[in-house]
């Protein structure tokens, strides 16, 4: 059942530390947060934990009726893809709103400067 | 007894042609209405005209008809205005109707009150497509809420009082504003009434919403409507 060989945890290993280390580097000079680096870090925590613990792969194949354990890894990783995503979408719109409120008190801010400046001058 | 102060918010996108005129038949009515020209990022002269003639608000770049009104809203909310009155730039809505709104009002005060294109007769039709995506929303909206009787969901010519303008100034959708923002309005418990006024072509310019434009429009605001009546929580 186990078909892994040396060079698969090699492979494994070297990206998950790369992986690792670029994300972490990224997330020191703040340009993701920490929930971002966990979630990321799924990318490889994901493939490692399957690599080295096969069985859990056939067993939730199993558990779900799945004929291919790769299924249930990709499904995985995608599940956590898209809890992502969802994140994302909603960081998005808050954004969007908060930009939205900003935009319309600048301008009329601005509109109350302008009239203010007229009064003074007359 | 002290009068009510009206403010009448004019959202308008490249303009130019239309908002000088526009300005100035409302300035011939003689009534003492406080006009605020919204400019929502236009690419031409639309600023620079309304500016010479009222109170203008520049948007730093285009938001949109919903992010525009809701600024209107805003500074009604903050000078503290009994009603607002929103108008389309275009000169679709004839200044000297909004008269008609504020009667309809003293008649019966509720939140809102929409000018309706589909209660008179005499006043212009807009394209069958059109017609027939706005009365369907119109249906659907009658259906849902109770005590609604609503003709023109899509007029951009309404009248707000207080109550709905500290709503709108919070809350109010981006998109499809006008249908939305009433079914939101209802969802809170705001009553909406409509009264007929009367309506022009548009002066210059095209619609955005053209072909089959309109029945996307439609589909896409019954699904916002939809969500408005599932929300289980008042939005307010």
């Amino acid at each position: 059942m186990n078909t892994i060989n040396t060079n698969t945890y090699f492979l494994i290993v070297f990206f998950t530390l790369a992986y690792f280390v670029f994300i972490a580097r990224k997330t020191a000079r703040q340009q993701l947060d920490l929930y971002d680096f966990v979630m990321l870090s799924m990318v490889a925590v994901i493939p490692a934990t399957f690599t080295f613990w096969p069985n859990i792969a056939f067993w939730l194949a199993d558990l779900a009726g799945v004929a291919f354990p790769f299924v249930i890894m990709f499904g995985t990783l995608f599940l956590v893809l898209f809890l992502f995503v969802y994140r994302l979408t909603v960081k998005m719109h808050k954004l969007e709103k908060d930009n939205l409120l900003l935009l319309q008190e600048v301008s009329i801010l601005r509109l109350e400067i302008s009239s203010n400046t007229d009064k003074i001058k007359t | 007894m002290k009068s009510a102060r009206v403010l009448l918010i004019i959202p308008c996108y490249n303009e130019q042609k239309s908002i000088a005129a526009l300005l100035k038949e409302i300035s011939e009515l003689y009534q003492e209405y406080n006009v605020l020209v919204i400019d929502d990022g236009s690419n031409d002269d639309t600023f620079r005209i309304a500016q010479t003639l009222s109170p203008t608000v520049r948007l730093l770049r285009n938001m949109g008809i919903g992010g525009a009104v809701q600024t209107g809203i805003k500074y009604a909310e903050r000078y503290d205005y009994d009603f607002c009155v929103q108008i389309d730039g275009d000169g679709q809505h004839p200044p000297g109707q909004i008269f008609k709104l504020l009667e309809a009002h003293a008649k019966k005060p509720v939140e809102i009150i929409i000018g309706s294109r589909f209660l008179s007769n005499d006043t212009y039709r807009s394209t069958w497509v059109r017609r027939f995506g706005g009365q369907t929303i119109a249906r659907v909206m009658n259906y849902l809420f109770a005590d609604c009787q609503i003709s023109d969901p899509t007029s951009g010519m309404r009248l707000m009082d207080r109550r709905a303008i500290r709503f709108f100034a919070n809350h109010y959708p981006c998109d499809f504003p006008e249908p939305i923002s009433l079914a939101w309005a209802l969802r809170v418990g705001m009553d909406v009434h409509d009264v007929p006024v009367e309506m022009r072509a548009r002066q210059h310019g095209q619609s955005t919403i053209v072909g089959i434009k309109p029945i996307a429009y439609m589909f896409r605001v019954l699904g916002y409507i939809f969500l408005a009546r599932l929300k289980r929580t008042p939005l307010l």
